[in-house]
């Protein structure tokens, strides 16, 4: 039997203001699977995940459990696909918990309320990204990779299998951000599927199980990061010079000044 | 017991026992002790009471006050309510049904309506019909110049769209007949409560509690729209769907109220405050507790206005002067209220 992909994305185009986003992007994402989204600024790669969340409308098909995308309504999408946005800040500084519980709407009737069910998977959502001595403070007050984790607890309430990402690492602290590329990886062994968006080539290398490199709309290579993540991929795509070493037997991307700067004072 | 049934209970405590007071006090006052005794009479019929005391005090709380009070109940929750939702719609602190021009926009509907026809639907649906137009004038001003939402601009929309139809107000004002019409509609306009009839206020009372409901059942999508749309509709929501259907139940508890006793302003700006601050944003406890609270506060404005001076003050006067002072303590203490 052949497995059959969780998203399915066939020749998606869509342009901004006759300006072309995207030019003909295929996606497959299988169960089980890590992806990274490499690419530089501009290339469609936020554009392509709006896509594949219904935010944006473009052309081409996208298939959602081999169902196309069409044919869903938002609450159908939440309940398959949950979405892990960049934190920011609201005007209304909701609690941890209230937060978490949103993830609960598209698992709720329209007109009732969060039962006692409900918080007890957003309790149990919190302790599993180990953030649930946070549940009564206010999300605002939240340091950026806490709020990263609660947002990731939001996604796990909202009790689906898939979740796509967008940089998650992006504006967390050294620690923070190896730490949630740790727990990213834990959860991937626990059997959620990642698709996310990435700057940094070596946190692709460090946990993907795949990697897709995306240019000027469309998409330039895709295959094991091994394969993928090359110092001319890098030159090609970055316009700058890395190197590919080895670490504890583990390939690792380290970029490296175009003038030899290092090493030679100040 | 939740923290949110807690809550709601109390401030439905508080509301029962501001109401209980509201039939009591007045120009004629009737203590507990006469109060208990009315009853008596009314329901067991044991005499303590002689009969025609008994048909003053019977008089004064059928015919006066219940009216008065059921009808201040329902307006401080339609205000309050729709005031919540109005901010929770547009992630906006600063807007109210007063500051987008529904209150105004109504007030030209309901006068443009007795205008042509006596007929209460007729002034209901042009107040309701141009309330909703001031909201989308003022939404559309809003927009124009940032493609973001913008608080500043929203605001500034509201207050443009409000002084339209306060012009096209004083229009009808101009051409209205000025010993009949006329003073109906200046004395309305300051708003009072005094005019209740029971079964007017009853019949006020279905499309209001229509659209209080709808909006309680609501409220546990505004909490993800003030996320901002992209995540709304990524946790599951029709954002388009949510937020039409509750500007259009905001707007029509906020135009009847106009209907019913004239503009009645800042209620629906510091009432969602208050509460917010007392028990945070999360709607579904913010939406209903507004509507109490607010029942509550113009139950007490009400009173106020009836008692503290021999003649009657108008009580839109007076929530506004007790509104000012109050919003200005919020502003101040905006950061941590909305932070």
């Amino acid at each position: 039997m052949e497995l059959r992909p969780v998203i399915d994305v066939k020749n998606l185009h869509f342009s901004y203001k006759k300006h072309q986003v995207l030019a003909g992007v295929d996606l497959k994402l299988y169960k089980g699977e890590i992806i990274s989204l490499l690419g530089p600024n501009g290339c469609g790669k936020s554009t392509l995940i709006r896509l594949i969340l219904k935010l944006l409308r473009g052309n081409g098909e996208i298939l959602i459990n081999n169902k196309d995308i069409e044919k869903y309504s938002h609450k159908e999408i939440a309940s398959r696909i949950a979405y892990i946005p960049q934190y920011n800040n609201t005007p209304f500084n909701y609690s941890v918990m209230e937060m978490v519980l949103m993830g609960r709407v598209s698992k709720l009737d329209y007109f009732a309320s969060p039962s006692a069910h409900d918080f007890e998977i957003a309790k149990n959502a919190l302790k599993k990204v180990g953030v649930e001595h946070l549940k009564e403070k206010a999300f605002g007050q939240l340091s950026g990779g806490q709020k990263q984790m609660v947002l990731l607890a939001r996604a796990i309430a909202q009790e689906v299998d898939t979740f796509i990402m967008d940089e998650p690492v992006a504006g967390l602290d050294y620690g923070n951000q190896i730490r949630l590329l740790e727990l990213i990886h834990e959860l991937s062994k626990q059997g959620y599927t990642f698709l996310k968006t990435t700057h940094y080539p070596d946190h692709a290398l460090l946990i993907s199980s795949r990697v897709i490199v995306m240019n000027d709309g469309k998409i330039i290579a895709n295959g094991t990061p091994d394969k993928v993540i090359t110092k001319e991929m890098i030159q090609d795509v970055y316009s700058i010079k890395a190197d590919i070493i080895v670490h504890d037997s583990h390939k690792r991307c380290i970029p490296i000044f175009q003038k030899n700067i290092l090493n030679k004072g100040f | 017991m939740s923290k949110q049934t807690k809550y709601l209970l109390y401030g439905t405590t508080l509301l029962i026992v501001v109401a209980f007071l509201s039939l009591l006090w007045g120009q004629y006052h009737i203590d507990v002790a006469t109060f208990i005794e009315y009853l008596q009479y009314k329901f067991v019929g044991n005499a303590n009471m002689d009969a025609s005391t008994f048909s003053l005090i019977d008089n004064i709380i059928l015919e006066i006050r219940l009216p008065r009070v059921l009808l201040a109940i329902l307006i401080g929750a339609s205000l309050a309510t729709s005031g919540a939702v109005f901010q929770a719609m547009f992630v906006n602190p600063l807007v109210s049904p007063g500051i987008l021009g529904v209150l105004a926009g109504a007030s030209f509907g309901a006068a443009c309506g007795m205008l042509i026809s006596n007929h209460w639907i007729v002034v209901q649906t042009l107040a309701f019909i141009f309330g909703f137009i001031a909201v989308g004038f003022a939404i559309t001003i809003g927009s124009m110049v940032t493609n973001s939402r913008s608080t500043v601009m929203l605001v500034l929309g509201g207050v443009i769209s409000g002084s339209l139809f306060t012009s096209l107000l004083s229009v009808i004002k101009y051409v209205a007949d000025p010993y009949s019409t006329l003073p109906a509609i200046v004395y309305w306009l300051m708003g009072s409560l005094s005019m209740a009839q029971l079964h007017e206020v009853l019949l006020a009372a279905i499309p209001i509690s229509f659209s209080l409901f709808g909006m309680v059942f609501m409220s546990k999508y505004f909490d993800l729209l003030s996320l901002g749309d992209e995540e709304a509709k990524a946790l599951g929501v029709n954002v388009t769907l949510v937020r039409i259907i509750a500007i259009l139940l905001a707007t029509l508890a906020s135009s009847l109220s106009v209907v019913m006793a004239g503009i009645i302003g800042w209620v629906g700006l510091i009432i969602p405050h208050i509460v917010r601050m007392a028990v945070g944003p999360a709607h579904r406890l913010l939406i209903p507790l507004s509507a109490i609270i607010g029942a509550a506060f113009l139950l007490l404005a009400d009173a106020i206005s009836r008692l503290a001076l021999s003649v009657e003050i108008p009580i839109g006067i007076l929530t506004s002067l007790i509104g000012i002072p109050i919003f200005i303590i919020v502003l101040k203490n905006a950061r941590a209220a909305w932070n």
